[in-house]
């Protein structure tokens, strides 16, 4: 069922208008981008989400690629559906992948290696005396 | 050929609409009582927060019980007076069709609560389990965490996971911090801001109910933050070339009219192909939490940081079994959809202040003011399957939540108590 589900995803870009006509006549099952299925973006509509979240996520906003990845979960996994947005997608879960595995790294590094490593830098950098230094808990 | 499928029963639909939005009031106030009774034990509870709502009277613990039910009524005046004159404001502007303008300001009180609300609070979990996190991690997951909280209630297409979530951590994180209030002032409070829903839904020239007359008869969202709860589509939903609308809002319909405007189609404002609801009984009615964020005790001049936050009060709609056979018959083309119960923020967060406030005393009072919460989100769903009009969420529960409190702190207490000692009853 390659080729009607093609000419739907066509039929979905060129002319989301006609998209109706042609499911009711050819009964074919629409795919939704995705994950919140049909309540969610319709695939048009999609490409302006994915890329722009792909885009923002370079202002050391990761967590958008993460957003990004769980909320086109279907175009994730369905390897050949989707050939416009699947590139967006695919690159936000690596992103994602590397920028958490550095930050995890960093994390961890800091907190199993504690004073030993750092040295005194260490009660600098840690967060509960940033926060003491600068009165960050007076607010409330 | 395909068989007709068994339509849906009322359990499994009504019964999943009203479990879908349980589930957030019950996760809010669970987690409500978690920071309570973890942040709240460490301080005194002396320190006072100088906010909107205790300018009139702050209060202390020596004075006497005619003193501190003055004050607190008081403040809660104040506090209602407050609220009122935002609500109309935002009326006004709605009225005048600054729409752009109300969903910028709450995106920036979603900013504020998300970024320096959830800093703070994260900062004191760090501080309380002295979590070895760096600072660097720490303002990276934190200014992650708000620009995508933010991006979440900004946009409609979100995730529908996300942005649930992230209004379950809004309405927290506010309800928390109403829980630093004086104990006289918050329960005051909060009978005060039932009696004025109350009046705002029900009352001619209330606020709110101008705001939904407005909003119906434009036939446009009301930019609030409104927690809506997935709406329950039919097992066996196949070709469905409709993206089906996510509206905050719709207008209400009444009995007959309801299944012929199931096939009307029309256009609006959030960007979808077509629109068709199917909408019972909807009823929004607002109001504005506004709290102010000062600094008392280090004698630096106040550091307001308005957050105003609208919220849609009961906007709910129960499936009707009729329309609801309407709509499988209509599955074959694809057209229906289906609504979805909504429910305010600020009932969120005035739900779990009540129980937040109750785990400051006990466990006890905690589950019984629980039950008293969910029975009155039951009873007002039932009211409002009754009247089919515009009725506010906070009236019933709050007040059953604040009698409840009493009786168990008074009675039941006791009487527990003396079984346990006396090994009757654990």
């Amino acid at each position: 069922m390659e080729r009607p589900r093609e000419v739907e995803v066509e039929n979905n870009n060129n002319n989301p208008s006609s998209s109706a006509s042609a499911l009711i006549g050819g009964g074919v099952r629409q795919q939704w981008p995705t994950i919140d299925g049909p309540l969610g973006l319709s695939e048009s509509d999609s490409l302006w989400y994915a890329r722009n979240f792909f885009i923002f996520g370079f202002f050391l906003l990761p967590l958008l690629w993460g957003v990004n990845c769980y909320l086109f979960w279907p175009v994730l996994r369905r390897s050949t559906s989707f050939p416009h947005l699947r590139p967006y997608i695919v690159r936000s879960a690596i992103a994602f992948s590397v920028f958490t595995a550095i930050l995890g790294s960093w994390a961890i590094t800091f907190i199993v290696g504690g004073e030993r490593l750092f040295g005194h830098t260490w009660d600098e950098l840690v967060m509960y005396n940033v926060a003491d230094k600068y009165g960050l808990t007076g607010w409330i | 050929m395909a068989q007709n499928p068994k339509p849906r029963s009322i359990i499994e639909s009504l019964g999943e609409e009203i479990v879908r939005i349980i589930t957030p009031v019950s996760i809010c106030m669970f987690s409500v009582v978690i920071l309570v009774s973890i942040l709240n034990n460490s301080e005194s509870s002396s320190a006072s927060i100088t906010s909107v709502a205790t300018i009139a009277y702050s209060e202390d613990s020596s004075d006497s019980f005619w003193d501190k039910f003055e004050g607190a009524l008081l403040n809660s005046l104040v506090f209602v007076a407050v609220v009122t004159v935002v609500t109309f404001i935002l009326v006004l502007l709605f009225y005048l069709r600054c729409t752009s303008f109300l969903k910028y300001y709450m995106g920036f009180s979603a900013f504020l609560v998300l970024g320096f609300m959830g800093g703070e609070i994260g900062l004191f979990l760090n501080q309380y389990f002295s979590v070895p996190v760096d600072c660097v991690t720490f303002l990276l997951v934190l200014f992650n965490f708000t620009v995508v909280g933010v991006l979440a209630v900004f946009m409609s297409k979100m995730a529908i996971f996300v942005t649930q979530g992230y209004l379950v951590v809004i309405g927290m994180l506010v309800a928390y911090w109403f829980t630093l209030l004086p104990e006289w002032t918050t329960w005051m409070l909060l009978v005060a801001m039932s009696l004025y829903d109350l009046a705002a839904v029900l009352l001619p020239g209330g606020p709110l109910r101008l705001l939904v007359e407005l909003a119906m008869a434009r036939d446009e969202d009301i930019p609030a933050l409104v927690y809506e709860a997935r709406p329950v589509l039919a097992s066996d939903l196949s070709p469905r070339e409709n993206v089906i609308p996510r509206r905050l809002w719709r207008e209400p319909r009444s009995g007959d009219s309801t299944l012929n405007e199931n096939m009307t189609t029309r256009s609006n404002v959030v960007p979808n192909v077509n629109a068709v609801s199917r909408l019972e009984s909807s009823q929004t009615v607002g109001s504005i939490v506004n709290a102010e964020e000062g600094q008392g005790s280090r004698g630096i001049s106040e550091l307001t940081a308005p957050l105003i936050e609208h919220r849609i009060n009961v906007q709910m709609h129960l499936a009707q079994q009729a329309v609801e056979t309407e709509n499988l018959v209509l599955e074959g083309i694809g057209l229906g959809s289906s609504g979805a119960i909504k429910l305010g923020l600020g009932d969120f967060i005035f739900y779990s202040v009540l129980v937040g406030r109750a785990a400051m005393y006990d466990f006890m009072t905690v589950y019984a003011c629980y039950l008293a919460i969910i029975a009155g989100l039951g009873i007002t769903l039932v009211l409002l399957a009754f009247y089919q009009k515009a009725l506010p969420a906070l009236p019933v529960s709050v007040l059953l939540g604040v009698l409840f409190y009493l009786l168990t702190r008074l009675l039941l207490e006791v009487f527990v108590v003396q079984c346990s000692v006396n090994l009757i009853m654990f």
